[in-house]
C-alpha cells in the first residue's frame, strides 16, 4: 500500500493496469467501484455494497473476493479477474447458461447475481475440482439469488464438475 | 426427484425444456441493467442525485439551513421543499396503477394522495423530505445533505396500527382525514363491510361447529438486487428517463402529469431489470420528478439510485385477520366472518387493494363463493412505518394464512382430512365443488409429500430424541384469472421478417426475470414454423422504449408469458398472407392458389412450380416485411386454476426451529408456456416465502420508531444451504380462453408456503404459529401454551 500518492500496477484480466493515485484512482475507492465505474467491468454487480450478498464477486490471485468490501489498493501487485476476464466458452459460464433439466427449473432468472455466483463458482473449483452437492452448497452460500434458482445453480455446478471426470 | 412435465398439447416449442433465450448474456454479466447503463462512462458530466431523509418516524422541517452545501465544490444544485417549483407540484401517490396505464385523474385510488414529491413533513423514519442534492459524486452529494442544518419538530408517533385507530392517537395525515388514521373508503373496493351475502347469524346459530382463528403476516421486503432508480437527461425540451421499474408507458404518463408534460417530449427506457417482485408497483414514484427537476437545473444528466438501505422503501402489506368460519356435521362450510386490519405504514399505496381487493372481488369469487353466508370488513391503517407498497402475492398471501389454518382445524373438528375438506366446499364463481382444478392439485400433492404418513395432530413419535415431524397443506386460487387480465386493456405486437427469414420481435415487456420474453420467442417459433424457422432465427428487442416501441406490458404474476404469445396466430396470419401475396404476383396466380410449407411457397395447382421464401424475398426489394397487430385479451370468464403447497417439517421441540424436509408446489397453469421456466418460478417462490415464513422480518425500535435492520446482514434472505428439497410441479388442468388458456404463477408460487409450513407444525406438535415469521422464539412460546393446555386439562379430568 502507498502513502496516497505514486502508482499502483494491478492485472485485471490478464492486462496490466498502472494507476497513478491521485488520478487514476483514489485512495478510498472500493475494487468494485474502480471495476465497474473507471474500467467499465459492469458484469461486477453491486446489489448489497456491504458484503452481505455475493454479487460483485470477483478472483483476486485465483480467490473468491467481494470486490465492494476491498479497497482498490489492496490489489495492488496482484490479479483480478472479473467474469469478462473468463473465456467466451468457459464451461461455468455455459453450465449456468444452459441449465434446463425438468426438475430444476433455470439457473437463473433476473440474472443479476449470475456473474458473482460465476466467479464464486470459478474459486470453489480453483480449490476443489470435485465438490459434492454439500460442498457446492456451503461453497455458495455467501451469494443470494432472490429468485431463488438455487437447486439449478448447484446442478449446474455438478455439471461442470462431471464434466470434469468424463 | 421430480418427475418430467408433459404437456397436454405438444407443440415444439412452447412448453419445452430448454434454456433461456438471454441465458449466456446474463451469465457471462453481458446483460444492461440500469446500472450498466447510468454511468459517468456513458453519460459524461452525470451527476449523483440524493435526498435527505428524515432520522425521526413523525417530524415537520420548521427550518431548513442549505447555504453550505450550497456552497460546496462539486454540488450542482440544491432543490428545497419550499423552492416555488417544487411547491407547485401537484400532491400524488406511489400507486397510480397495478398494470394498465392511469393518468392522474384515472389513478386508482384519487381519495389517498398522500404523497408530496418533496415536503417538509416526514411520515416514517427514512422519509424523503426536504432537499435533494446533485453532485458529482455520491459522497460529495452526502457531504452536502450532511452539511444541512436542519431544525426539527418532533411529532408524537404510532407504529401499531391496532393503537392508531384509536381516539387520541397522533393524526398521521390529516389532510387525508384530519380526524382519524382509518383510510376513507373509497370507489375501487368498496365500503367498509365490503363484502355480504347470506345470514351469517342464522349460519353461526345453526352451525355444528365453529372455528375462530387470527393471522398476522408481516411486512416483508422486495429485496431485489438491483436497487430502485433512474437517469433523467433533458435535451432542450425533450426528457429521457432510464428506469428499472417495470413498466415504461406508466412512467412515461406519470412523468408527463407531474411535470405538465406533452407525452411525445417524454421518452422512458426499460432495460433488463434485477428482480421486482412487486417492488413498487409500475413507475409512479416521485425520485422521478426531483431527479427530472435537479437534471433540468443543472443541464447534465442526473442518476438517482437507492443505497440497499434506501431500497426498504416499501413492502408486503402487513394485515392481520381475524376469521370465524361455521360448518356442519355433513363437512360443508356454511358461513366465514373476515375481519382485517391493514398497516399502511406511512403512505396508502396498494393497502386497499391487498385488504379488500384481494378479499372480495378476488377470492370470493374465485374460491369461497359456494359459501351460502359471508361477511367481510377490513380497515387499512396509516401507521408511522415503511409505507406498504406492494409484493408479490399483494394480499394472498395474509389471507391465506387466515384461511386455512381455520380449514385445518374445522376439518379436526369434523373428523375429517383437511384435504377433502377443501375439495368439498372450495371452488369458483362458475363451477360448483368438487372443482377439478382443486382437485387434481391437492391429489397429486397430497401424494407426492406422502400424505398417507401424516398421523394426527400432536400424535407423532419424537425423532432423534427432540423432533417431531408433521405434514401441512394450503390451496389458494390463481389470480388474474377471472378476468382474464382484462384490466390491461390493449395488448400490442410487432414483427419484422427480414430479407434472409430472421425475426425482429417486438413483444415489448421490461424483463424482470419471469421468463417472459423467451414465451414470446418460443410462441413466435412456433407460429412462424411455416417460414422453417427456429428461436434462433428470432431476435426479441430487449429494451422497452416508449418512442422505438410498442406500448410494454406490465411484468405481474409472469402473465406476460402468454400475454404476447395470445397474439401470434393473428401476426403469423397476416405476415404469410404478405408472403403469399408476394409469391402470388412473382409465379402470376391468386392468392388463393399459393400456400407456403417449411420455407417454400407453392401453387396449390401444381407444387412442382415452387420456391424457397428466402430466394422469393431475396429478389424483391430487401425491405424488412413488418406486421403490427394489437388485441384485448380474452374477456369470456372460463373459471379460474388452483394451486397448493405440501410442506413436511421436524420441529425440533427443544430449540423451537423448524427444519424444512420437503415442499411440493403445484400450479394448475393452465398451458405451461416454457417448462423450465415455469418450473424456476416454482421453485424460486419457496425460497422467497421461506425467507418470509422463517426468517425475515423488519424490526423497529419501539421507544424511538427507528428501523434496525435495513440491511441484508440483519435482514436474513435465504440462502442456498436453507433450501430444502423442493419438487415443482406444473400442471394443465384448467383451460383459460384464447389459444393458450394459459395464466400467470409467479405470485401464486408464494402463497400458500407459510401457511402449509404452519399447518405442518401444528400437526407434528400442536402448537400454532399464526404470525410471521415463524422465528424459534414464537414456536417455543406456542409449544408452551400446548404444554400448559395439556396441565390444565390433566388437572380438570384429576378433579
Amino acid at each position: 500500500m502507498k502513502n496516497g500518492q505514486g502508482t499502483i500496477k494491478i492485472t485485471i484480466n490478464g492486462a496490466l493496469h498502472e494507476l497513478m493515485i491521485g488520478r487514476d484512482i483514489e485512495p478510498s475507492e472500493t475494487l468494485s467501484y474502480l471495476l465497474r465505474e473507471k474500467l467499465g467491468l459492469t458484469g461486477v454487480k453491486i446489489a448489497c455494497d456491504q458484503g452481505a450478498c455475493g454479487a460483485c464477486t470477483v478472483l483476486l490471485d485465483g480467490k473468491a473476493v467481494l470486490s465492494c468490501m476491498i479497497l482498490a489498493m489492496a490489489a495492488d501487485g496482484r490479479e483480478v479477474v472479473t467474469v469478462e476476464g473468463l473465456g467466451d466458452n468457459d464451461p461455468v459460464i455455459q453450465a449456468f447458461a444452459e441449465q434446463s433439466e425438468p426438475g430444476y427449473g433455470t439457473a437463473m432468472q433476473c440474472g443479476f447475481c449470475t456473474p458473482g455466483f460465476v466467479m464464486a463458482t470459478k474459486s470453489l473449483l480453483n480449490e476443489n475440482p470435485s465438490p459434492d452437492l454439500d460442498e457446492i452448497k456451503l461453497g455458495l452460500s455467501g451469494n443470494l439469488c432472490r429468485c431463488g434458482c438455487y437447486p439449478a445453480v448447484a446442478r449446474a455446478v455438478e455439471r461442470v464438475v462431471n464434466q470434469g471426470v468424463e | 426427484m421430480s418427475r418430467q412435465f408433459e404437456p397436454r398439447k405438444p407443440r415444439q416449442f412452447v412448453g419445452s425444456y430448454r434454456p433461456k433465450i438471454e441465458g449466456y448474456q446474463k451469465a457471462s454479466g453481458s446483460s444492461e441493467f440500469l446500472d450498466d447503463i447510468a454511468s459517468g462512462l456513458r453519460f459524461p458530466g452525470m451527476l449523483h442525485a440524493k435526498v435527505l431523509r428524515s432520522p425521526f418516524p413523525h417530524a415537520i422541517i420548521k427550518n431548513l439551513d442549505t447555504s453550505a452545501a450550497e456552497k460546496m465544490p462539486g454540488v450542482h444544485v440544491v432543490l428545497r421543499y419550499d423552492d416555488p417549483e417544487i411547491e407547485a407540484l401537484k400532491p400524488t401517490t406511489n400507486s397510480w396503477t397495478s398494470f394498465n396505464t392511469a393518468a392522474y385523474d384515472t389513478m386508482y385510488y384519487p381519495n389517498y394522495r398522500d404523497r408530496k414529491v418533496l415536503g417538509a413533513k416526514a411520515h416514517y423514519s427514512g422519509d424523503q423530505v426536504g432537499a435533494v442534492v446533485a453532485a458529482e459524486t455520491e459522497e460529495i452529494a452526502y457531504d452536502a445533505l450532511k452539511s444541512m442544518k436542519v431544525q426539527w419538530e418532533e411529532l408524537a408517533f404510532e407504529l401499531d396500527p391496532k393503537e392508531a385507530m384509536k381516539k387520541g392517537a397522533p393524526v398521521i395525515h390529516p389532510e387525508i382525514d384530519p380526524k382519524s388514521n382509518i383510510l376513507p373508503c373509497e370507489e375501487l373496493c368498496g365500503p367498509d363491510v365490503f363484502r355480504v351475502r347470506g345470514d351469517l347469524d342464522n349460519a353461526f346459530a345453526n352451525a355444528d361447529e365453529i372455528v375462530e382463528v387470527q393471522s398476522d403476516y408481516h411486512f416483508a421486503d422486495q429485496g431485489c438486487l438491483d436497487t430502485r432508480g433512474c437517469l433523467l437527461n433533458w435535451h432542450k425540451d425533450e426528457l429521457t428517463c432510464w428506469t428499472n421499474l417495470y413498466q415504461a408507458d406508466q412512467t412515461r404518463m406519470y412523468i408527463a402529469q407531474m411535470l405538465d408534460m406533452k407525452l411525445h417530449k417524454v421518452r422512458v427506457i426499460c432495460p433488463y431489470i434485477g428482480g421486482s417482485f412487486g417492488r413498487s408497483n409500475t413507475g409512479d414514484q416521485s425520485y422521478y420528478i426531483f431527479t427530472a427537476i435537479a437534471a433540468q437545473r443543472a443541464k447534465r444528466p442526473v442518476k438517482y439510485k437507492h443505497t440497499r438501505q434506501e431500497d426498504f422503501h416499501d413492502t408486503r402489506n402487513a394485515i392481520e385477520w381475524t376469521l370465524k368460519m361455521s360448518a356442519t356435521k355433513d363437512g360443508s362450510i356454511t358461513g366465514c366472518y373476515f375481519n382485517g386490519i391493514g398497516d399502511a405504514g406511512a403512505y396508502s399505496e396498494h393497502t386497499i387493494a391487498a385488504l379488500k381487493f384481494m378479499t372480495g372481488f378476488e377470492m370470493d369469487e374465485c374460491l369461497l363463493h359456494h359459501i351460502p353466508n359471508m361477511k367481510m370488513e377490513g380497515y387499512g391503517v396509516y401507521t408511522n412505518k415503511i409505507p406498504s407498497g406492494c409484493k408479490r402475492g399483494i394480499g394472498n398471501n395474509q389471507l391465506n394464512m387466515a384461511l386455512f389454518i381455520a380449514v385445518e382445524l374445522m376439518a379436526e373438528k369434523l373428523g375429517m382430512d383437511p384435504i377433502d375438506l377443501a375439495i368439498k366446499n372450495f371452488s369458483h364463481e362458475w363451477e360448483p365443488p368438487p372443482n377439478k382444478s382443486v382437485t387434481a392439485v391437492l391429489r397429486e400433492g397430497a401424494q407426492r409429500i406422502g400424505w398417507e404418513k401424516r398421523l394426527p395432530t400432536n400424535q407423532g413419535p419424537l425423532i432423534d430424541g427432540r423432533c417431531k415431524k408433521g405434514f401441512g397443506f394450503s390451496l389458494h386460487d390463481g389470480w388474474h384469472t377471472a378476468w382474464q387480465e382484462e384490466p390491461r386493456g390493449m395488448v400490442q405486437l410487432g414483427l419484422r421478417l427480414n430479407p434472409d427469414l430472421s425475426v425482429i420481435l417486438d413483444a415489448p415487456m421490461a424483463e424482470t426475470g419471469c421468463g417472459s420474453n423467451s414465451c414470446a420467442v418460443w410462441a413466435c417459433a412456433d407460429h412462424l414454423g411455416f417460414l422453417g424457422i427456429t428461436p434462433e432465427d428470432i431476435k426479441w428487442v430487449e429494451k422497452a422504449d416508449t418512442e422505438t416501441g410498442l406500448k410494454d406490458m406490465v411484468q405481474t404474476d409472469s402473465s406476460v408469458s402468454y400475454l404476447h404469445a395470445e397474439l401470434m396466430p393473428e401476426a403469423a396470419a397476416k405476415l404469410k398472407i404478405k408472403i403469399l401475396a408476394m409469391a402470388a404476383k412473382k409465379f402470376e396466380q391468386s392468392i388463393e392458389n399459393m400456400d407456403i410449407e417449411n420455407g417454400r411457397v407453392f401453387v396449390r395447382s401444381d407444387p412442382d412450380k415452387n420456391m424457397s421464401i428466402k430466394e422469393l424475398l431475396w429478389n424483391e426489394t430487401l425491405v424488412p416485411i413488418p406486421v403490427m397487430v394489437e388485441k384485448l385479451t380474452p374477456l369470456d370468464k372460463t373459471g379460474v386454476p388452483y394451486e397448493a403447497t405440501f410442506a413436511e417439517v421436524d420441529v425440533d421441540i427443544e430449540l423451537g426451529r423448524i427444519h424444512v424436509k420437503k415442499i411440493v408446489q403445484l400450479n394448475d397453469c393452465g398451458t405451461v408456456m416454457y417448462a423450465t421456466g415455469a418450473e424456476a418460478q416454482l421453485i424460486g417462490g419457496q425460497a422467497m416465502a421461506l425467507g418470509e415464513a422463517l426468517t425475515e422480518e423488519i424490526v423497529y425500535d419501539k421507544t424511538t420508531g427507528i428501523p434496525l435492520n435495513f440491511n441484508w446482514v440483519d435482514y436474513l434472505i435465504p440462502t442456498m444451504l436453507d433450501m430444502p428439497d423442493i419438487e415443482p410441479v406444473a400442471m394443465e388442468v384448467w383451460e383459460g380462453a384464447g389459444e393458450y388458456g394459459a395464466c400467470g404463477i409467479g405470485e401464486s408460487v408464494t402463497t400458500c408456503t407459510a401457511r402449509a409450513i404452519a399447518n405442518a407444525v401444528y400437526n407434528a406438535t400442536g402448537a400454532r404459529v399464526d404470525a410471521t415469521p415463524f422465528k424459534p422464539e414464537k414456536v417455543l412460546a406456542a409449544l408452551d401454551a400446548v404444554d400448559r393446555a395439556g396441565c390444565a386439562q390433566k388437572e380438570e379430568v384429576g378433579n
